[in-house]
């Protein structure tokens, strides 16, 4: 199970906090699909979520699978399916750690 | 509920404010032609209404500009004491971080011959605590007792209780010291109790004591509030022990407990594993002649959930909807809990849509406890539908829904590689 401690811990570390909500610029494949130049990872989750929503992706017979269509494919790997479960990983790989 | 509803027919509508602009030469215009055009009634309310009504718009410095205008060109109309408050109020509400608009207020009130009273001091603390002003009412209470008036004990406990929110126990035991010593304003059973409820609450046991004991020593007789707070600090601090001794102390000094006291002895017994004891308090309430609520019924959940027996918290909830209890969303969030916590994933999700179709919020431990159940039993989808509803009910800020989503997920792939077979719990 996962340690109680973690469930606060995100939004009590105010570095992982501003890694969520601050404004990013973004890649030029991203910001075509977002249409802004600048998002946080948040929202951008939120985006791609519902885009997924919204274009029915989700695989009706395993509802865990995301069908990607072309303009899903170009921000997601270039992969055909991907698992939900991924879904936040693959979006924070736009979102490269700042240097120190 | 008869209260509540009374209070709210009894407030009056919104007054449709008279002064729209905070220009003086304007607002001087107006009372004019008001003057002029009708009879104005010679009574000072009728000025006062006057006055309040462009203080919500003006500044200090005008309004009082005002009160003079209309008392040269009316002369009949005397400001009283109350006139006087009102500016009072206004002056309290500025963002000036110094007294000195209050000053003014006061030494206009001062040379205009109305001496501050109790309700002056009542007035000033009360406004000024509600606008956060704290360091300034302690300041002001001090020296309005040196110079005019001391609080009555209602400002002083008024006061005592907003302080806690922000002194340390130091300081604040000092000023009431202080007061006490300066001022004779002697602390009563309520102020102990406001205390003692700050100190548990911070799960301060020593102090707990401490203040026990000194309230014993001044010789007062606990009443009810009293023994409840107490009771409450030993069951926050998991000490079912303590409470009942508190519970047996009460019985002997023949106060008559109310149902808060049953209520928090319920809700420690059941947080401290005694759960079967708190069931059985459940008849001597009935004897007295209180009958359980939600909260009893829902601290009793909690105690059958942590011991794991959730069917018979789920027997609960139908036992309580039977006498026409109706459950909170706190209920439901408890059951969400225990249910998850048993992995009983069917039943859980059939209460979550139930509380999605009563659009009840569902809260932190509950949501996270939920999002995790549903990902180690593969149900990634539903897990995301939750998400959903956490953020579209507004129970949780998105921040806070998703990085728990994002976490379980984490966790989720760290376990899959560790060799945990998902879905197989079910």
């Amino acid at each position: 199970m996962l340690p109680q401690r973690m469930k606060k811990a995100v939004t009590d570390n105010p570095k992982k906090l501003a890694n969520l909500i601050d404004l990013v610029n973004l890649p030029s494949t991203l910001r075509d699909f977002i249409g802004q130049s600048q998002t946080s990872r948040l929202s951008c989750f939120m985006r791609v979520w519902s885009y997924i929503k919204t274009n029915n992706l989700q695989d009706p017979n395993n509802k865990n699978v995301v069908n990607c269509d072309e303009k899903l494919k170009g921000i997601l790997l270039g992969k055909p399916q991907v698992d939900l479960a991924e879904l936040p990983e693959l979006i924070k790989l736009h979102f490269p750690k700042e240097p120190k | 509920m008869d209260f509540e509803t009374h209070r709210q027919e009894s407030q009056p509508p919104k007054p449709v404010s008279l002064f729209k602009s905070p220009c003086l030469q304007e607002a001087k215009s107006i009372f004019n032609s008001i003057v002029k055009s009708s009879n104005v009634p010679n009574d000072f309310r009728f000025h006062n209404s006057l006055l309040q009504s462009y203080a919500s718009v003006s500044t200090i410095n005008d309004s009082i500009a005002f009160l003079r205008h209309m008392t040269k060109t009316h002369p009949s109309f005397t400001p009283d004491k109350s006139t006087y408050h009102i500016l009072l109020t206004q002056s309290c509400k500025s963002t000036d971080t110094t007294l000195s608009q209050i000053h003014q207020t006061l030494n206009l009130m001062v040379s205009d011959g109305v001496s501050p009273d109790k309700v002056t001091v009542d007035l000033a603390v009360r406004s000024l605590c509600s606008a956060g002003r704290m360091d300034e009412a302690v300041e002001l209470i001090k020296e309005l007792s040196s110079k005019h008036c001391s609080p009555d004990i209602y400002t002083f406990n008024f006061l005592v209780k907003h302080l806690c929110k922000c002194l340390t126990l130091s300081t604040l035991y000092s000023f009431i010291i202080e007061m006490r010593s300066k001022f004779g304003v002697k602390p009563d059973l309520v102020t102990f109790t406001i205390l003692i409820d700050n100190v548990c609450n911070a799960k301060n046991l020593r102090e707990t004591l401490s203040l026990m004991s000194v309230l014993d020593e001044e010789g007062f007789k606990l009443d009810c509030y009293a023994y409840n707070t107490i009771m409450k600090g030993y069951c926050k601090m998991g000490r079912g022990n303590e409470a009942i001794e508190v519970y047996n102390k009460m019985k002997e000094a023949g106060v008559e407990p109310d149902l808060i006291t049953y209520n928090t002895l319920i809700y420690g017994l059941s947080k401290s594993g005694r759960v079967m004891e708190a069931k059985k308090l459940l008849r001597v309430m009935a004897e007295k002649g209180h009958f359980p609520d939600e909260v009893t019924y829902t601290s009793l959940m909690n105690g059958l959930c942590r011991k794991g027996e959730i069917l018979s918290a789920i027997a609960l909830l139908e036992e309580m909807e039977a006498i026409g209890c109706s459950p909170n969303s706190c209920t439901y969030n408890t059951l969400l809990h225990g249910l998850c916590k048993s992995r009983l994933f069917d039943k859980a999700m059939e209460l979550y849509g139930e509380m999605k179709s009563g659009c009840l919020k569902l809260e932190m431990a509950s949501y996270a406890t939920f999002v995790r159940a549903l990902c180690r039993a593969g149900r990634i989808a539903d897990a995301y539908e939750v998400f959903d509803y956490a953020v579209e009910s507004k129970s949780l800020t998105d921040v806070a829904a998703y990085s728990t989503l994002e976490s379980t997920l984490k966790w989720f792939k760290k376990a899959k590689e560790q060799g945990l077979k998902i879905g197989e719990h079910i």
